[in-house]
């Protein structure tokens, strides 16, 4: 089916939301709380979108708006450019130690303002480590508390007997907020202290010991008495199929 | 048990709703039966019940008898003996314990002849303090389930025409028309599909669902059952705050007679229609009063709600199509459907049909539960039936739609209340609270007092709802505090704005009506606490002082007695006197003083 | 001690397994412990978690959502001042101050005694009889600031030392 964005006729499929919809197209529309892996939540609200059918104006987040009608959309509107304006303002000021959220603070031209900061908070509630988590089978944080009290924590906020310490979700944290450290051998995530393994090969300290053993439990295909970092193991992959197109 | 009684007998009702309950009901319930069990030689054949709320709490526990239609307030225990030896007996009036009528300082025989009753239309409350929510014969005797019988003759087609054609609207806030909801959920083509009752009644200042349920949960299960032919479900769920546990025994109860009777389970009536009903009950959490929340919340998560691009008609509970209704819209369908579409439609209003529950407490005097016609006036409720303003005082506002609405000033007060009215004026039905507030209610302090229930209850899932009530909610803490900046009743508008148009859930779109509704019709009394430092209600703490106007303060020492802090010293008969060292600025005096000699400075 | 733990676990244990293993009656369970043991003990929860074989951290989600839950246990006699609109302009605020008076505590604290904790409810629905404040179940109506001490000194509470 066909539907206007920006006065442009694009190609959608019957369903998929409108954010997929303007991506494929190369329409830009700004996200936070969003990833292709587990798909729209609504959290952000950064995403929010002016549709207009049969005559009727509304304003709906691309993540979740399902397309199903020929609609006619805005990624732009003088209403939605203040949304979001506001809305990095207010991320801004309950996540001012983030550095992206600084940027995006000027890049939207938010006017500054008497509200509380909070320069030791980096993090948005984007929920996006959670579902990391989640996703790799761990499930060792998740959302706490409600309302404005709201944060990802693991139970009791102590080291949580089932984190893997694989640090997946610090990487996919689009503001920083949640700190890993390595030092030497040693990797320390949510109140938990990791044994790192180094590389065969490189001697680089690359995963935790319990990360190799759930990557192991989850895929047989992975040989754990090789403990290869990721580019090593590409490396021998490789001189692997060179080998054997040589020979 | 059969309850047909002959003509004589003496029925005595006895209130035992929460509020009368509260007041000591269940203790009178059992010393009227001990006194009246056979073997105490009573020659006068009785018939004593419990029933749910009358609605009329202030004067609880009420105690009725009939036929002689007497009703009888604040009965305590001692009053047992003489009402069984007097009234039961001689058919004496016992004056005292009758309604005193404050306008015209007569005795009132039965609470028919008083205005908080004779200015009501009970549609969804038939029942209400005439049944015993625990007995099915009871409900049969009075009519019940006759409208299922009824639906059992009817096609689903005709029984969801009969609805719209009612006009219903759904009485748990927004309004949506019944009728077309479940046509909606009819025409899905999926075969399992599910009811729910939605029974989180959780606008503080709003308690006529918990009242329905407790009062008479047979008309709920009885317009669920309706509803599964109509649409073809197989199961339906109540989801009932666990904070309301007569609620919770009176439905469970009324689920497994229901069952016994043939009503739910499987081949309804004998006929080739299933449906059985189960409770969940809640978790304390406001935000599973919206539809998708509350979906989430019976699967066992936390209660997140999500983008209703696709409705729950369509995709509800565990997928499936689902028809969700609140606790008063399920009381009014066995009515619609008993006494057919024309007669629900021919009260109310235009786009609001038949009548409407309100619970109107407050600075009031008569406070409870008060059902009405849609289109009545705010004046006519809280003057005619409410009878005014306590203590004599100003009307200042009326809060109606919990967080959800807004204030509705004096100027307004002729305003008559129906779903769109009150949108127009800036607030919202809700779910039917109607809080009188007085002029020592700070509007300020009130819409402060809303956003801090709302930042406790938003789930925090999403930014616009989460972070703006935290901003809303820290500039109105400010000027509650004096520290009030000029900019800062723009940037409450500024930000309520992104709130109703960018919040995922009807939560957040609403949350900012408190504060834009007082703004819009009390901003002068913003400005005055920005510029002037100055709370004129006396209640924000850090602007307020008390002080004791001698001219008027006649000694009585009430003041005195209810400080908390023993701020307050005098002589008897002579006037007192506040220190300001040690008042905390609570109010308390200003509230308690029968001479208005509390002053605020 | 040790015999008595396993017990307690078995009563947890005897709870849970009155609910067929799934999702949807993760509420249901937390509810009924939550009576049982005056608050959810950490234990109860991990047993949840393996009985509907729901990751813990989600059911600690759970628990730290909804309000009805506590995860520390609550004193003999738990006082809830309703906080209802009805009840807060009919200055429910002045209960909170006056128990701290008497007894040193805020909302969310438990007394050093273990008799009383206090906490602050939404609406309960008895917006009639406003202010209202509730003990263990029992609705106590229209309380003035003077009948709150009154109400607490019933319960043997005694007027907070350091206040004096």
């Amino acid at each position: 089916m066909k539907i206007i964005i920006n006065d442009q006729e694009v190609n959608a499929v019957y369903g998929e939301t409108l954010l997929e919809t303007s991506r494929k197209a190369g329409i830009h529309i700004p996200t936070l709380c969003y990833h292709e892996a587990f798909g729209g939540e609504g959290r952000c609200r950064m995403c929010m979108v002016e549709v207009e059918k049969n005559g009727l104006k509304k304003v709906v987040a691309a993540c979740t708006y399902p397309v199903t009608d020929e609609v006619s959309v805005r990624t732009s509107t003088p209403v939605i450019d203040k949304i979001r304006r506001n809305i990095i303002m207010l991320l801004y000021k309950c996540a001012s130690g983030s550095p992206l959220l600084q940027d995006l603070f000027r890049e939207y031209g938010c006017s500054d303002n008497s509200l509380q900061e909070d320069p030791e908070e980096r993090c948005i509630l984007c929920n996006l480590c959670v579902k990391a988590c989640e996703e790799i089978g761990i499930s060792a944080i998740s959302l706490i508390m409600r309302g404005t009290d709201k944060r990802v924590a693991t139970p009791y906020s102590q080291a949580a007997e089932v984190c893997i310490g694989c640090g997946t979700c610090a990487r996919i944290c689009p503001t920083g907020a949640i700190p890993m450290v390595d030092e030497g051998r040693q990797r320390t995530i949510w109140s938990k202290n990791f044994e790192l393994i180094s590389c065969e090969r490189c001697g680089s300290f690359f995963a935790t010991r319990e990360e190799l053993t759930h990557m192991a439990s989850v895929n047989e295909a992975l040989d754990i008495d090789t403990c290869l970092c990721e580019n090593c193991r590409k490396k021998m992959v490789a001189e692997k199929i060179s080998k054997y197109n040589c020979s | 048990m059969m309850l047909t009684t002959s003509p004589d007998t003496k029925k005595i009702l006895v209130c035992c709703g929460t509020g009368c309950q509260a007041s000591g009901s269940l203790e009178v319930y059992r010393e009227l039966n001990k006194k009246l069990a056979p073997d105490t030689g009573v020659q006068v054949e009785t018939y004593t019940k419990a029933t749910g709320c009358n609605g009329w709490c202030e004067q609880g526990p009420l105690v009725k008898i009939l036929p002689d239609d007497i009703t009888y307030c604040h009965v305590a225990v001692a009053d047992v003996e003489a009402i069984v030896e007097k009234t039961i007996k001689n058919g004496e009036l016992i004056k005292k314990l009758l309604y005193r009528d404050p306008a015209t300082k007569k005795q009132v025989k039965s609470h028919h002849e008083i205005d908080f009753y004779k200015k009501q239309h009970k549609i969804a409350l038939r029942h209400i303090g005439e049944i015993d929510p625990a007995s099915i014969e009871d409900y049969l005797d009075w009519g019940g389930y006759q409208a299922l019988q009824k639906a059992l003759t009817m096609s689903p087609q005709d029984i969801i025409t009969e609805v719209i054609r009612s006009g219903l609207r759904g009485r748990g806030g927004a309004g949506f028309p019944t009728g077309i909801k479940w046509q909606s959920c009819a025409g899905q083509e999926e075969p399992a599909k599910y009811i729910i009752c939605n029974g989180d009644e959780g606008d503080p200042g709003a308690f006529m669902d918990r009242s329905i349920m407790e009062g008479d949960p047979h008309t709920v299960l009885e317009g669920m059952i309706i509803a599964s032919l109509a649409i073809g479900a197989g199961h339906g769920f109540i989801y009932v705050r666990d904070e309301y546990e007569l609620a919770i025994t009176n439905l469970t109860r009324a689920i497994n007679d229901a069952r016994i009777h043939g009503y739910l389970g499987h081949n309804i009536m004998g006929r080739d229609h299933s449906f059985d009903i189960e409770i969940v009950r809640g978790g304390g959490a406001f935000v599973c009063g919206e539809e998708t929340a509350l979906i989430t919340s019976i699967e066992g998560n936390v209660g997140e709600p999500r983008d209703k691009y696709v409705f729950p008609t369509a995709k509800g509970l565990w997928g499936k199509p689902t028809v969700i209704n609140n606790v008063e819209t399920w009381a009014n369908i066995p009515v619609i459907v008993k006494d057919g579409a024309e007669k629900f439609a021919s009260i109310g209003t235009d786009k609001s049909k038949g009548t409407k529950v309100f619970s109107l407490v407050g600075k009031v005097v008569n406070t409870g539960l008060v059902e009405v016609p849609m289109g009545t006036s705010l004046r006519e409720i809280i003057y005619d039936i409410g009878g005014g303003i306590l203590k004599g005082r100003a009307f200042k506002a009326v809060q109606t739609g919990g967080p959800s609405g807004g204030c509705i000033p004096a100027d307004l007060l002729d305003l008559k209340v129906d779903f769109d009215s009150l949108t127009e004026a800036g607030s919202m039905m809700g779910s039917g609270g109607l809080i009188v507030m007085d002029e020592h209610t700070c509007m300020v302090e009130v819409a402060r007092y809303y956003l801090h229930f709302l930042a406790g209850e938003s789930c925090g899932k999403c930014v616009p709802c989460r972070e703006g009530i935290r901003c809303m909610l820290e500039i109105l803490t400010r000027i509650c505090e004096g520290k009030g900046e000029a900019a800062d009743l723009d940037m409450l508008e500024d930000l309520g704005k992104t709130l109703e148009i960018a919040s995922l859930c009807a939560l957040g779109k609403t949350a900012p009506n408190p504060v834009l509704s007082t703004l819009r019709y009390f901003r002068s009394e913003y400005e005055t606490h920005i510029r002037d430092h100055r709370c004129p209600a006396g209640v924000c703490r850090s602007l307020t002082e008390f002080y004791v106007d001698p001219e008027i303060c006649n000694g009585c020492g009430l003041c005195t007695k209810n400080c908390p802090v023993n701020a307050i010293s005098g002589e008897k008969k002579e006037p007192h006197l506040i220190s300001q060292e040690l008042c905390i600025r609570c109010g308390e005096c200003f509230n308690r003083c029968n001479f208005m000699a509390i002053k605020v400075k | 001690m040790a015999g008595n733990a396993s017990q307690v676990q078995e009563d947890y244990m005897s709870v849970i397994q009155s609910y067929p293993e799934e999702k949807r009656y993760i509420l249901a369970m937390m509810q009924d412990l939550q009576r049982q043991c005056n608050y959810l003990p950490r234990e109860a929860l991990e047993q949840i978690s393996r009985h509907v074989d729901v990751p813990f951290a989600k059911i600690y989600s759970m628990a730290t959502f909804y309000k009805a839950f506590s995860l520390v246990p609550k004193g003999k006699y738990a006082i809830k001042i309703c906080d209802g609109t009805a009840c807060h302009i009919k200055s429910s605020a002045v209960l909170i101050d006056q128990i701290f008076n008497t007894l040193g505590i805020k909302p969310g604290e438990t007394g050093e005694d273990g008799l009383f904790s206090l906490e602050t409810v939404n609406c309960i629905g008895a917006c009639a009889i406003a202010p209202v404040v509730v003990i263990n179940g029992k609705v106590h109506s229209k309380v003035s600031s003077s009948g709150i001490v009154d109400i607490i000194r019933s319960l043997g509470g005694h007027e907070n030392d350091a206040d004096n």
